[in-house]
Parts: structure tokens; C-alpha cells; sequence
């Protein structure tokens, strides 16, 4: 059986590149917009999560069997596959794992300001949480600068979340308008 | 398995898709079809063995490349089935049922066209003869609408 | 080997094909398919009739605009009227793809298995991206905002900040990757870069560069998978699956340390327990981690325990992971130089080992000799690892 060398000089690939304008032009090529709207219920732990976003506070689930905290909350402990048992609530203080700055919108598109934004370890009584899962939370960060993120200034900064007003407060992540470093 | 039950608000999150839109391309065979179309009062199909495939498939059944070969819309096709629409997607009632048929340019073939037939409900029935009405040439776009609908010969 | 499982038959690959990664191809997906299915009969001089069993792989309908994308694909894959199956991890689903086609055949259940894995991306408008947003979480995640690349990046910063790697350290992988793709013959991005290039292309989010990451591609990939008997048949250098593994973590993703993939060690130590591979950063020769970034490679390469953690850096420096070096990591030039048609970029990873083992990949073939390799996926939100052992 012959031997059959896979490289540039031997091989002539399959396929029919096509340049974008190309593609626009063909006869047959088909354009469609999909008309497609949901609706997502938040479920019990988040709803509840939501609810306590707008008193200010974080709510977390606590798994008494092996004492995990979940921030975002889960009805379930994920590793012990058990009902979780408590609500616990934290101030939201905690400290940065990593943060990065966006020049770039969902669909690619260029943000006029460029956005930072990060990945908060909560606190659990004051304390930061050990080991390789955490409470925690994603979202962006203020009076952080993008220096602050390329030194690594702000990875491992003691942070604290910067609440809306409470009258503008609707029961979503963003009631929390952004973590910002605590000083001192 | 209470805790599990426990009455709880529910707001909902609204979400919609994001795309813009898709663009899909015609494929291989698919650009010989709608080019064929727009350029010939004829489409193409795709010849396995003895088999004819309406629209035209790549591969054939055994995987092998299938032969282009064209088939004239001058001449009669034949209503192979057909179904009398008589509401819109959202149900709302059409003015005027509309006709829509499988059509196909011979007996001995796989597949065949959709399209539209201009008939009323009550002349229509499957073998009958019919023939495509096209768009002049200027005004095709290489799409299947360049056939505007198919009439019955008389 | 030392199998901790029970396995009927053997298995191993006799016939691999690609089409070429584009970033938009004229071919629909089912053609595709068809496309790369047909070159991986050819290379093992079979036909359809002689494929028991499809097993197809491909990551979101929604890149395609096609629903039910498993039968959309079937008979382009040679699935008609054959018992067929679509199997999806997000972006781990490439290495999925042989997985499942191994325990077709391990099981006794199919003599041959075509193993088919396609992606076409460009439908998709403005940009692909968009269409990632729908992996995100719709209560505590969308509402931010947020774009792919962030999740990327921030594991990024994360494994610079506890490794000790900086821009210039990763950006080697890149360089590395795109210069290894000169010589495929499907390849998108390859070229003859420098580190100043990458660290120089536009910022899209800090850290990550428009070079640190892999272009957006149509294209599929195809193997052929078969019992002993008929595969010592078919070919005089079959190439075995000596084990497989894969797991998934949570999408809790900002809940984890994200400098370390768990999830691909757990996957690999499935798949060297299967192998009878004891200490993988001595045994295996030549590996394909999955590199969508290249500060992924470096990640993987290390979950999947061919360096000491936080090492990868430091001997991707050294030219340790390059062709010429003792442990070649993406000879083919990755998924940052062939290209990422999602599924079908991990398939392209497995037959590149296929290739090398076999001593057929010419300009690429790596200069030192090998008897075990491994290729490896990771997807979805930070989650997924796949992982396939091959020799030869
Ligand atoms: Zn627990």
C-alpha cells in the first residue's frame, strides 16, 4: 500500500474560497434575519438573588454537608449533588482574580471607551475564600485604570461593589454598577 | 423535597437573538441551479446511475460526484402532490387559497420542486400538466422566485 | 497497554481528510462534509458500503443558521440509512468526534466508523461572535455586555499573574503555530511572523491581540476508525487509540481558578490510565493541544501534564514544544495557523497525530521518532476537556 505524504507539495485540499464580496453576489446565496425573542425565567436561587440586589445585599447559598458558599446562588451543591441548606448574605466585599480591558462590543464592534473588567473573590465573614472554587462574580470595575490592569496593580486589589441608587435599583446585576477599590 | 416546592417569584429575562442575519451560501451544485436559472429557461439536476435528483444533490447515494445535467422549464412538468393553503403563519385567513405543489419534469425521478400553482382549488389534481411562468431575464436574481408560478396547460 | 476498562475490539484510525479552513467557503456544510468524508475514504482506499456506523460532530447550530445540524449533515457524512449520531461539547467536540467513534467499535458494535466533523461560521452576521453571546448566562451574565473574547482574556491575565508569563512569553506559541501551518495544505493563517507582530496587532481585549488568537474558518474534517482485523487489512500502519478521556466542569467559569484547567487534567489522567501511561511528560512524543489562543496551548499543555505547572512558558521559550524540539506541541500549526472550523479543528488536531505517527507528514514531520502522541479539546465555558492517545 502506497504511502501517502499529507503536506502542501502532495495534497491539493478540497474547498471553494470565496471573497466576501464574492459570497454577497452569488446567484442562489440566501440572506435571512432571524426573528427569535425570549423569555428567561430566573429560577429560585437567582430570583431571590435579584431580590436582595435591590435591598444591597449579595445573597449566597451555603452547602452545610461540605460548607461551600455559592455566589451566584445554586439550589444545589454542585459537588455534593444535595439541596444547598442556607441563605447567607455578604457585604460583597472581596479581592480581584483577574481583570482585563475591552475594546470591543458583544458583535466585535469598537467601544469609544475602552471597558474594564474583572472577576471579584467575595468574602465569606471578612475573609477571602481559599481553594480552587469561590463565591464570586463577574463584572466591570471603575476607578481602575488601564494600567492598573496590564502592571497587575489591581489583581489581587481588595474591592467593593458600587450600588446604584435605590430608587433606580430593578432587581439585576447591574444594581450593582460596578466594583471599585477600596482605599487605604 | 419542600424546599424544592417553596413558592418564589419568577421574574423573567427577556432575550433576543443577536445576529443580524445569516448568509447562506447556494453550495456547489446549488450555484449551477440558481446560475442556470437565471441565465436559461432551464434548471439543473444531478444524474446518479440512471437517477435523476431534483434539486441537484453533490454527492450521490454511493458518495460519487453525481453529472450536471440541465432540464428544460419549457417544456410541461406534472403536479406529483399539492396542498390547498388556506391561512397564513399566523393563521390569519388568506384572501385567495393558494396552491402549492410538488412539481416534477418526469415520472422516474428523486425529488422535484416546490412552487407555487396558479389554479383554483377545485381544477387542481395530482398528474396534471403544468408549465413555468418566469420572470423576463432582466429581472432575475438567481433566485427561486425567478419561477413565479407554475399554470395548468390546457 | 493496560486497559482499566473492558474493551471488545481494538481500534484504530486507517484514513484521516480535511477540506481547506476558509474564512468563507462556497460549499454548504453538508457539502463540506462530503468533502472531507470522501478524502478520508480515499486515504484508506475504502467506500461508503464499507462504513458500518457516522458519528458527526459540530459545535452550535447557530454558527451554520442550521437547526438539527446532525441530520442536516447526514448525508453529507455518509449517514443515510446508517445508524448515525451527532455528539457536541462546544469547541471540545473535534476530540468528541473520535471518542465516540472508539467506543462504536471498542463496544463490538460497528466494524468501521466515518467520523465526520464540520463548521461553517460565516453565515453568521455581522460577525460570529455575536452568536457566542447565547453561551453566556441570560440573568447574571448578558446583561454586562459581554463579548467571547473576555472570558479568554481574563483566564489570560489570570495565568500570567500566577505563572509569571508575560505578553512577549506567549505570543512565542503564536509565532511558533503560524509558522508550523506553512506547510499544511489546508491552512488559513499560517505565516512568518515575529513576536513584535502579535504584540503589535490591534489590542481587541487586554491582553488578548488579534494574533494571540485563531482565525474564524469553514471547513470540516474526517477519520476513519476500524476494528483489528480490518484495520490490519486496510493498511500496513494503522495507528491505535490506546485510551481516551474527557470531563466537564462547571459554567459557574468565574467561580474557579481559571490558571489551572482541572478538567483536562481529570480528562487525560482517564486517558493515560488507558494507555498504561504513567509519567506523559516522558512517554508522549508529539502532542496537539488545543490552541484557539495561543496562551491556550500553554495552559493545555499543561493540564494535560507534559510540563510542571506554570513551566509551559518557560520551555516554549526554550524551543522545547517546536518541531525540532523534544516535545513538538502543534506540528500541524494549530488552530492559529490551519485555522478554527470549531469541530472540525479538533479532528484536523487527531489527524495530524494520525499523520505524524505514521511518518506521512512530509514537510511538517517532526524531526524526532515517535511512538505515542495525544491531541486534545477544551470548549464551552472554560469547561470541557477531551483527550485521545494514539501510537503507532
Ligand atoms: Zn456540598
Amino acid at each position: 500500500m502506497a504511502r501517502r505524504i499529507y503536506d502542501k507539495e502532495h495534497v491539493k485540499a478540497p474547498g471553494t474560497p470565496l471573497s466576501s464580496k464574492e459570497m454577497y453576489q452569488l446567484p442562489g446565496t440566501i440572506e435571512y434575519t432571524p426573528v427569535a425573542k425570549y423569555r428567561f425565567t430566573t429560577g429560585q436561587a437567582l430570583s431571590k438573588f435579584l431580590e436582595e440586589l435591590k435591598r444591597g445585599r449579595i445573597a449566597g447559598r451555603k452547602c452545610n454537608n461540605c460548607g461551600r458558599v455559592y455566589v451566584p446562588p445554586r439550589m444545589y451543591c454542585e459537588f455534593c449533588y444535595k439541596p444547598t441548606s442556607e441563605w447567607i448574605y455578604l457585604e460583597g466585599t472581596g479581592t480581584v482574580v483577574t481583570a482585563v480591558v475591552s475594546y470591543i462590543g458583544t458583535a466585535r464592534e469598537r467601544l469609544e471607551k475602552p471597558e474594564i473588567i474583572g472577576i471579584v473573590k467575595l468574602d465569606i465573614d471578612n475573609k477571602e475564600p481559599q481553594g480552587y472554587d469561590f463565591p464570586g462574580l463577574f463584572h466591570r470595575f471603575c476607578n481602575v485604570s488601564e494600567d492598573d490592569v496590564k502592571t497587575g496593580k489591581i489583581i489581587g486589589a481588595r474591592v467593593r461593589p458600587r450600588w446604584k441608587l435605590e430608587e433606580e435599583r430593578k432587581g439585576d446585576i447591574t444594581d450593582i454598577e460596578c466594583f471599585e477599590p477600596i482605599e487605604g | 423535597m419542600s424546599m424544592w416546592r417553596k413558592k418564589c417569584t419568577t421574574p423573567e429575562y427577556p432575550g433576543k437573538m443577536e445576529t443580524e442575519k445569516y448568509v447562506y451560501t447556494p453550495g456547489l451544485h446549488g450555484l449551477e441551479f440558481f446560475k442556470t436559472l437565471k441565465e436559461k429557461d432551464a434548471i439543473v439536476a444531478t444524474k446518479c446511475g440512471e437517477t435523476l435528483y431534483i434539486p441537484p444533490t453533490t454527492l450521490c447515494p454511493d458518495f460519487s460526484k453525481g453529472e450536471v445535467v440541465e432540464v428544460p422549464l419549457t417544456n410541461p412538468w406534472y403536479i406529483a402532490s399539492y396542498t390547498i393553503v388556506y391561512e397564513d403563519m399566523d393563521g390569519n385567513k388568506l384572501d385567495k387559497p393558494q396552491i402549492l405543489a410538488l412539481l416534477v419534469p418526469e415520472e422516474d425521478i428523486v425529488g422535484g420542486i416546490i412552487h407555487y400553482v396558479k389554479a383554483e382549488p377545485e381544477e387542481i389534481d395530482v398528474g396534471l400538466m403544468v408549465k413555468a411562468k418566469l420572470k423576463p431575464r432582466e429581472k432575475r436574481e438567481g433566485k427561486i422566485t425567478d419561477i413565479e408560478y407554475f399554470e395548468l396547460v390546457a | 497497554m493496560k486497559p482499566n476498562i473492558h474493551v471488545k475490539d481494538k481500534v484504530a484510525i486507517v484514513g484521516a481528510g480535511l477540506t481547506l479552513f476558509r474564512r468563507r467557503m462556497l460549499e454548504t456544510s453538508r457539502e463540506l462534509a462530503w468533502e472531507a468524508a470522501r478524502e478520508a475514504l480515499e486515504s484508506a482506499n475504502l467506500e461508503l458500503k464499507d462504513i458500518d456506523c457516522i458519528v458527526i460532530g459540530s459545535a452550535p447550530d447557530a454558527f451554520d443558521g442550521v437547526h438539527l445540524k446532525g441530520e442536516y449533515l447526514a448525508d453529507g457524512s455518509g449517514a443515510i440509512s446508517k445508524p448515525m449520531v451527532r455528539v457536541y461539547v462546544g469547541g471540545g467536540t473535534g476530540v468528541m468526534v473520535p471518542i465516540a467513534a472508539w467506543w462504536h467499535v471498542a463496544s463490538g458494535l460497528c466494524r468501521t466508523v466515518l467520523a465526520v466533523a464540520e463548521e461553517k461560521m460565516s453565515p453568521a452576521h455581522p460577525h460570529p461572535q455575536g452568536v457566542f453571546a447565547y453561551i453566556w448566562d441570560p440573568v447574571v451574565e448578558r446583561p454586562l455586555g459581554p463579548n467571547l473574547l473576555w472570558i479568554f482574556a481574563l483566564e489570560m491575565r489570570r495565568y500570567m499573574h500566577v505563572c509569571g508569563a508575560s505578553k512577549e512569553d506567549i505570543a512565542i506559541v503564536s509565532v511558533k503555530n503560524k509558522a508550523n501551518a506553512l506547510n499544511h495544505p489546508c491552512a488559513q493563517a499560517a505565516a512568518k511572523i515575529t513576536v513584535e507582530d502579535v504584540l503589535n496587532s490591534e489590542v481587541l481585549v487586554w491582553p488578548v491581540h488579534r494574533l494571540d488568537v485563531s482565525p474564524v474558518s469553514d471547513g470540516a474534517a474526517a477519520l476513519i476508525l476500524a476494528r483489528e482485523d480490518i484495520a490490519r487489512k486496510v493498511t500496513d500502519t494503522p495507528i491505535w487509540v490506546e485510551g481516551i478521556g474527557w470531563t466537564l466542569d462547571t459554567t459557574h467559569w468565574y467561580n474557579r481558578e481559571l490558571a489551572y484547567p482541572r478538567y483536562v487534567e481529570y480528562a487525560a489522567r482517564m486517558a493515560y490510565k488507558m494507555a498504561g501511561i504513567e509519567r506523559p511528560w516522558k512517554e508522549i512524543d508529539i502532542a496537539e493541544p488545543y490552541d484557539p489562543f495561543d496562551y491556550k496551548e500553554l495552559h493545555h499543555i499543561e493540564g494535560l501534564m507534559l510540563a510542571p505547572r506554570c513551566q509551559a512558558w518557560r520551555l516554549a521559550r526554550e524551543g522545547y514544544f517546536d518541531r525540532t524540539g523534544e516535545l513538538p506541541t502543534s506540528p500541524s500549526g494549530g488552530l492559529l495557523g490551519v485555522g478554527n472550523p470549531i469541530a472540525a479543528a479538533g479532528v484536523m488536531k487527531v489527524a495530524e497525530i494520525f499523520w505524524q505517527l505514521r511518518y506521512e507528514a512530509g514537510e511538517r514531520q517532526v524531526k524526532k521518532p515517535v511512538h505515542y502522541g495525544v491531541a486534545q479539546a477544551w470548549g464551552d465555558l472554560m469547561q470541557v476537556g477531551t483527550v485521545v492517545v494514539l501510537s503507532n
